[in-house]
């Protein structure tokens, strides 16, 4: 480290300067537009709304919070989210054991399968819209099959799990893609061995393919919950407004309400860092996971 | 063995249905674009027997898309443009110019990956609405490069961390300035790089609701994804031009899909495989 601070130190300053020139746009950005914006709204949470404005309220706002049924329901679907995690990370990786294991047609699967994740939510909510509605295309398959229709949407117990499940059916691919790539650093002996021992698919799916990918799979644990918590909103704008009834309100449509519908931007604040805090404890796991594996290595 | 070929016959059946329900919500709308509202009521499944123009020029012109269009061109134009010169310039001093504190920034960046839109939006309505950005077409580009400037710079820097340092060290003794070995050779060796990159954050650009939302809200700044929200309520009974609004949305990112496939695929695994 010495010699090159030396080096370093020999430059000349317009050398030196070049460095901090060509970083700066970006670090100018990301400081005015990111970092302040972050301790701004931290502050932010503990001071009053309307009259109170900038007046300190000390934790007002996250006892509102608390109180708030809404807000506890959003906490509630986090919960939900969490319980449905599994579910969201074991489709893709499924589907590309078996891509994979060359099931007749695999190389046509993954470009069907990636599309939709180009899309915008709103697009995906809004085709939803039109195939969940209640004389839609689904309830027409669920009756040929001789089963009662659903109320997708409208109804306060299924609108949760419909919206999520139009999240997975939108990001299934991408998560398919990243599952593939681990896929690639896979070393082929070891499933050659346990096929020619005969070794079942979920024989080999527990004893080769999980342990060799703990990696990606982790990866894929924490970025799929990183997008359930954060890239929900434009499904929820477009499919449910939230409802009915608020069932489908997540953290992140809470801040949108109280921000832009509301006008109680401190309180929307005080919500955001609570965000924030789960955010955290996401990435900390993320971050904890980076280092096993970089030991690993 | 037979059972085994069996298996994967029934597995690839299995996956062909699936393939089948990931294309068939977009045929839906794209046959229901090309109805008359009448022949959708009556009977909204059927394939269409005519293709008709009607609806999408309807959605185009009266529904304002071709308004929203270009909106969004102009604001995802400058934002992928700011963020491919911002993002390869700080790549390249991150790589290659070790300076004191580059590790924190690097860091401070993949950091940045992780402080969502949510969190920092209500101060950033503040801070935009007090320099007068709020409402903008430059209050929008620079929130969209805020946003995606972290992924940016990530991707970059790892780009040009695997290019040697001899490379730059020639270019040096030839008397190049660092600016000069940054638009010489840092620039179309970054070529493929900010190619993908920059379909990547068009796509993020194209695709946002929430900040188009915040940042841009009165009518006519509408972007398009924007536009497609509020044609919902407009058209809730004329669902065929509702349709056509989706599709006329969806169109361009499709293209770019078709084109762009392979890039798209190794941007987004980049982040997962370097770890």
């Amino acid at each position: 480290m010495t010699p090159r601070r030396a080096a370093d130190d020999r430059r000349p300053l317009g050398d030196r300067l070049a460095a901090y020139v060509l970083i700066a746009p970006a670090a100018v950005v990301l400081v005015v537009f990111r970092l302040w914006p972050l301790l701004l709204g931290v502050d932010f949470s503990f001071t009053g709304d309307g009259d109170q404005d900038g007046t300190p309220v000390g934790f007002g706002n996250y006892s509102e919070l608390l109180h708030d049924p809404y807000f506890r329901i959003a906490l509630r679907n986090v919960g939900w989210l969490v319980v449905l995690l599994p579910v969201a990370v074991a489709i893709p990786g499924l589907l590309a054991t078996f891509i994979f294991l060359k099931v007749p047609g695999h190389r046509l699967y993954r470009s069907v399968y990636f599309f939709p994740a180009v899309l915008s939510p709103v697009i995906v909510g809004s085709i939803f819209n039109l195939l969940l509605s209640y004389d839609g295309p689904l309830n027409k398959l669920l009756a040929a099959v001789g089963m009662a229709p659903v109320d997708w949407l409208g109804d306060s117990k299924t609108a949760l799990f419909t919206v999520v499940g139009v999240h997975i059916w939108a990001t299934f691919g991408m998560a398919l893609v990243v599952f593939l790539a681990g896929f690639a650093t896979l070393d082929p002996s070891l499933l050659d061995a346990a096929r020619s021992d005969g070794a079942s698919l979920v024989q080999l799916i527990r004893h080769v393919i999980v342990p060799g990918l703990s990696r990606t799979i982790q990866f894929v644990f924490v970025t799929t919950m990183i997008g359930l918590l954060t890239s929900m909103f434009g499904l929820l704008y477009v499919m449910t407004s939230g409802g009915p009834g608020g069932s489908t309100t997540l953290p992140e449509y809470y801040v949108w309400i109280q921000q832009g519908q509301m006008n109680r931007p401190a309180l929307a604040s005080a919500a955001s860092t609570v965000l924030f805090l789960i955010m955290l404890v996401v990435g900390l796991g993320q971050i904890a996971i980076l280092r096993r594996s970089g030991r690993e290595d | 063995m037979r059972t085994a070929r069996l298996g994967r016959w029934v597995l690839a059946l299995l996956m062909t249905t699936l393939a089948l329900a990931t294309v068939y919500p977009l045929l839906f709308t794209a046959n229901a674009a090309m109805k008359t509202r009448r022949e959708y009521i009556l009977d909204r499944f059927s394939a269409t027997t005519t293709l008709r123009g009607d609806n999408i020029a309807n959605a185009w012109n009266s529904a304002g898309m071709a308004g929203y269009f270009v909106n969004s061109l102009i604001v995802v134009g400058g934002a992928v443009i700011l963020l491919l010169l911002f993002g390869s310039m700080a790549g390249f001093a991150l790589s290659h110019l070790k300076f004191r504190g580059s590790r924190t920034l690097f860091l401070g960046c993949l950091a940045g990956l992780f402080i969502p839109f949510q969190v920092i939006m209500v101060p950033l309505v503040r801070t935009m609405t007090a320099v007068g950005l709020i409402d903008t077409y430059p209050g929008l580009v620079v929130a969209y490069v805020a946003q995606f400037l972290p992924f940016t710079i990530y991707l970059m820097t790892s780009y040009y961390s695997a290019i040697p340092k001899d490379i730059v060290d020639a270019a040096r003794l030839d008397g190049n300035s660092f600016y000069g070995v940054y638009r010489r050779i840092m620039l179309p060796i970054g070529l493929p790089a900010l190619l993908s990159v920059g379909v990547l954050d068009a796509l993020f650009c194209w695709n946002d609701v929430l900040i188009a939302l915040l940042m841009m809200p009165s009518a006519e700044h509408r972007t398009l994804m924007v536009g497609v929200t509020a044609l919902r309520g407009q058209y809730s009974s004329d669902i065929p031009t509702f349709a056509s609004g989706v599709i006329i949305a969806a169109v361009p990112v499709l293209a770019v899909y078709l084109v762009f496939q392979r890039r798209i695929a190794d941007a987004v695994t980049a982040g997962s495989t370097k770890g």
